[in-house]
Order: C-alpha cells, then sequence, then structure tokens
C-alpha cells in the first residue's frame, strides 16, 4: 500500500453528510408536508394552504413572533457587550478567573431557568432579601426573565470566543498604541475591535440562531402570552383539531427560515474571516 | 496598581459567585420541605425531594436511563460517522472544508422543536416514534457536527503522515487505527464524546417532539419548575450532575 493511498478523502464525509441530509432535510421535508397536509397523518389529499392562510391572520402568531426576536435581539446585544467588557477584564486577570467565568457553559438552559425562577419569581430568593423592592421579572410581559437567563448562558460562551481572538499580537498593537498616546477608548475602537469584530460577530449570530428556536427557557420563565414562536407552535399542536398540527409545522418553518437566512449571513462571514 | 488588584479581586468574586450560587440554590432547595417565603432560610429541612425521584411512580429513574442510553447511541453514532469526515475535512481544500463545515453545523441553527416535528412525521408513519433508538437518531442530528469540529481539529498533517510511516512498515489498517490514530487523537476523542453526551442529554425540544412516553429529565423537569420548585431542585441536580462530570473528566484528559 502506497502512502497516497492512505491520505482521507473527500468520499469519507459522505456517510455523514448524507446522515444530515436525511434527518434534517426529511425534518424539515416532514415540516413542510405538515404544513400543507392538515390530515396527513389520517389520510393524504391534495397540498392544501390553509394552514398557512391560518397562521398570516392570526394575531398571536405575528405577536410571537414580535416577541422572539424582540428578546432575541436584546439577549444577543447585552451579551455581546458585556463578553466584550469580561474579555477585556479577563486578560489582565490569570487562567483561573477565565475558567470561573467559562463555568456556567455546560450548565444547561432549563437547569439556569429553573435557578432563575427560585431567585426571581415574585416570592422568590431576591425578592425575599430585597424586601420592599417587588422583582416581576418570571413571566413578565417583556420577556426580562428570558433576557436574564439568555445573558447569564451565552456571556460565557462569546467570552471565550472573543478571548481566542484577543491574541497577543493584538495586545502588542495595543501597547504600541498606548505608547504613541492612544488612550483607553481608542485603543478599543481602533486596535481591539477590528480583530476581535468577527469571532464577536460570527458567535453573535450563532446565538441569536439558537435563542429564535430554543423552547424550554421560554416555556419555564417566560409569560403566558404572548409566548416564544417555538411555545406558539407548541400550543398549536395541543389543540384538538388536526388542522392545530399543520399550523404548527408552519409556525416552525418560519422559524427556521428565520435560522436559515442567519446561517446565510454567518456563511458569508466565515467565508470572509477564513480568506 | 492597588486599584487594579482590588478590581481583580471584585471580578474573580463576582464570577465564583455566579460560577457557585445556582449549584448552591438548586442543593438547598432540594433539601427544603418548607421555604414559605418571606423566610430567607428554610423553615424546615427534608428529602421530600428525594424521595420523589426515589418512588415508583414517578418515573424519574426510567428517565435517566433513557436519558442516558439515548446519549450514548448519539454519541456511538456520531463518532463513527463523524472520524472519517473529520479525516476528510481536516484534508480539504479551505473553500470545501468551509462549504462542509456550514452544512454539517446548519441544523444547530434550526430550531430544535421544528426538527422534532418534522421528524416525528415520518417517524409516526414508519412506527418507530416514541423509542429511544428513535430519539437517539433525532439527536444525532445535533451530535453529529459537534463531534465532526472538534476531531476535525485532531487530524493534522503530522498524524496523516505518522500513519503513512506505520504503513510502510506494514501496519494494516486495523493496527494504524489501534496503535497510532485512536491514541494520537485520544484527547480529541474524548473531548467530542463528552460534548456530544452533554448536548443529547442536555436536549429538550426534540425529545418532547419524538419521545411521547419515552421521556428523558429535560422533559420531566419542565412541568415542575414553576409548580413545585422543591422537586424541580432535585431533578435539577440530577440533570446538571453529568454534565458536570463530563466537563471534569474533559479538564483531566486535557492535563494529561
Amino acid at each position: 500500500m502506497t502512502g497516497a493511498s492512505l491520505r482521507p478523502r473527500a468520499r469519507g464525509a459522505l456517510p455523514a453528510v448524507a446522515a444530515l441530509v436525511v434527518l434534517f432535510g426529511g425534518a424539515l421535508a416532514g415540516a413542510a408536508w405538515r404544513s400543507v397536509q392538515p390530515e396527513s397523518l389520517v389520510r393524504d389529499s391534495a397540498p392544501r394552504l390553509d394552514a398557512w392562510r391560518t397562521l398570516l391572520h392570526d394575531a398571536a402568531f405575528w405577536e410571537s413572533l414580535r416577541f422572539t426576536i424582540q428578546y432575541t435581539v436584546l439577549a444577543t446585544a447585552i451579551s455581546a457587550a458585556l463578553a466584550l467588557a469580561l474579555a477585556a477584564a479577563l486578560r489582565r486577570a490569570g487562567r483561573g478567573a477565565t475558567l470561573l467565568a467559562a463555568a456556567p457553559l455546560p450548565a444547561p438552559h432549563l437547569v439556569v431557568a429553573t435557578v432563575a425562577v427560585i431567585w426571581l419569581a415574585p416570592g422568590g430568593l431576591a425578592d425575599r432579601m430585597l424586601g420592599v423592592v417587588a422583582l416581576d421579572v418570571i413571566g413578565d410581559s417583556a420577556g426580562i426573565g428570558i433576557v436574564l437567563v439568555y445573558v447569564y448562558k451565552e456571556v460565557p460562551f462569546l467570552t471565550l470566543l472573543v478571548l481566542a481572538a484577543w491574541t497577543p499580537g493584538v495586545s502588542e498593537r495595543e501597547e504600541a498604541a498606548a505608547v504613541l498616546g492612544a488612550g483607553s477608548l481608542a485603543r478599543l475602537r481602533h486596535v481591539v475591535w477590528p480583530s476581535v469584530r468577527a469571532a464577536l460577530t460570527i458567535g453573535s449570530l450563532v446565538v441569536a440562531a439558537f435563542l429564535l428556536g430554543a423552547l424550554e427557557v421560554p416555556l419555564v420563565v417566560g409569560p403566558s402570552t404572548p409566548t416564544a414562536l417555538s411555545q406558539y407552535a407548541l400550543e398549536a399542536t395541543r389543540t384538538v383539531e388536526a388542522a392545530g398540527q399543520a399550523t404548527a409545522a408552519a409556525a416552525l418553518l418560519v422559524g427556521a427560515g428565520l435560522a436559515t437566512l442567519l446561517a446565510l449571513a454567518l456563511g458569508r462571514l466565515v467565508g470572509r474571516a477564513d480568506a | 496598581m492597588r486599584e487594579r488588584r482590588h478590581a481583580r479581586r471584585l471580578l474573580i468574586a463576582m464570577l465564583a459567585i455566579a460560577a457557585v450560587l445556582p449549584v448552591l440554590t438548586l442543593l438547598v432547595r432540594a433539601l427544603a420541605d418548607v421555604w414559605r417565603a418571606p423566610a430567607v432560610l428554610p423553615q424546615e429541612l427534608g428529602l421530600r425531594g428525594v424521595r420523589y425521584v426515589l418512588s415508583d411512580g414517578a418515573g424519574v429513574v426510567e428517565a435517566v436511563v433513557n436519558g442516558a442510553l439515548i446519549a450514548l447511541l448519539a454519541t456511538a453514532g456520531a463518532l463513527a460517522l463523524g472520524w472519517p469526515a473529520a479525516r476528510a475535512l481536516a484534508a480539504a481544500p479551505r473553500r470545501v472544508r468551509h462549504v462542509l463545515v456550514l452544512a454539517i453545523a446548519m441544523p444547530l441553527l434550526v430550531p430544535q422543536y421544528a426538527i422534532g416535528a418534522g421528524l416525528a412525521e415520518w417517524f409516526i408513519r414508519l412506527g418507530v416514534t416514541d423509542t429511544v433508538l428513535a430519539v437517539a437518531l433525532a439527536h444525532l442530528i445535533y451530535t453529529l457536527p459537534y463531534v465532526v469540529v472538534v476531531l476535525a481539529g485532531a487530524f493534522s498533517r503530522e498524524l496523516i503522515e505518522l500513519e503513512e510511516a506505520a504503513a510502510t512498515v506494514g501496519a494494516g489498517p486495523l493496527q494504524r487505527l489501534a496503535l497510532v490514530s485512536l491514541p494520537a487523537s485520544r484527547t480529541a476523542l474524548a473531548t467530542a464524546a463528552m460534548m456530544a453526551l452533554i448536548v443529547s442529554w442536555s436536549q429538550y425540544g426534540t425529545t418532547l417532539a419524538i419521545g411521547g412516553e419515552t421521556t428523558t429529565l429535560a422533559v420531566m423537569l419542565v412541568p415542575f419548575a414553576q409548580s413545585d420548585p422543591q422537586i424541580a431542585a432535585t431533578l435539577a441536580i440530577l440533570f446538571l450532575a453529568p454534565t458536570l462530570i463530563a466537563l471534569a473528566a474533559v479538564a483531566r484528559t486535557l492535563r494529561t
């Protein structure tokens, strides 16, 4: 056997790509089929767009979409800003501090949401300790509880991405700029930001795509109205009518469409960063 | 200088609180049989949550076993498919690699409940929904991308050259795998496996859509989170423990 024949060929990726195409493609096709076949599990019939019409005329759907985008944008923006600040502070704080900052990473979102309810629900621990200040962020219609849980979970992830991009070379350029008289804000804007921007933007897009579709945190700490998009779909599946399943599938496809748009933006950014 | 030291101490204290407080909260809440507002400390400690978890009717043990089996299957499948994919990815030209990574990672960006609901459409028709295998197959969508990306980092040009050297001295494919490839990528393999286990274990949306009676801890925990904080906290500790153990195992592998 020659050495050249050992070189990994692109076909090695085929089984993995095929598995994902079948499972992921099948999932999207299944949702699309369900959305145009309200009675698909009973009998197949000619595709109908009733579920899509129902969805587009349902004020609760639009409210869910607005609410989901609102907390996604808010939580992502706050997490990105805090990650940048935390990364700046951690650079001088040592490896132990970075490990501490990364500690929430493996904790499932659901566990963090459970802790948030214990602390932040009316009559929760924060309420009891602060006394007169009534906290109302669990089940609040502004989605503050959802944002808080996501910020706690996503800041460590984004911070690590920023720190990975904040290389010793960047620090050296920072020092050079400082010697030349640049203040801390000017250094951040002209030296650090151009170096970490790609990592932070890509990470933020990944976070935003995840938040758009996640279900468990809004279920535990979110309000009963408006609901998150996935929650809207879940509730539609729980109606007695078969059409509810089709409406749910249509709503989920809207979420998948939004995530795909973010993925395309991500693809462009990764391509540019890789070039 | 002194100010900077104070700021560093303050930062570390805040990070330590953020890291430890949630775990401490869950432990105390799980052991508080009576903790009515406005009391800041529990009025009565007890094991009601633990008794519930261990009781026959609750199905918690079954949910833990289901979750563990699903995670193991989804991880084994991801490693089997991910290993050759990662090798191919590491050797591919930059542009091909870029497209492949995006294609493989795409499912991570789409709502999990959407994937679960779409797959349920086919699984119901095939009569395989509501089984450990069906949920594990669905979880493969999330475990595979992590495994491929982590393993791709381990397949360097040096490793391929080592394999080639082993081949020239007569080592067969299995010997090369056992004596060269696996030992050389041990750390990456452990990291990939642990990440896949955590990802599958933490899954909620897809499991909810496909699992039916095949429930896991994540699905079981949600209804309790607002209705019974003591049982929720006990379940949350059970839910969190394997992820911390997996992290510690990865940290240990990285050190050795």
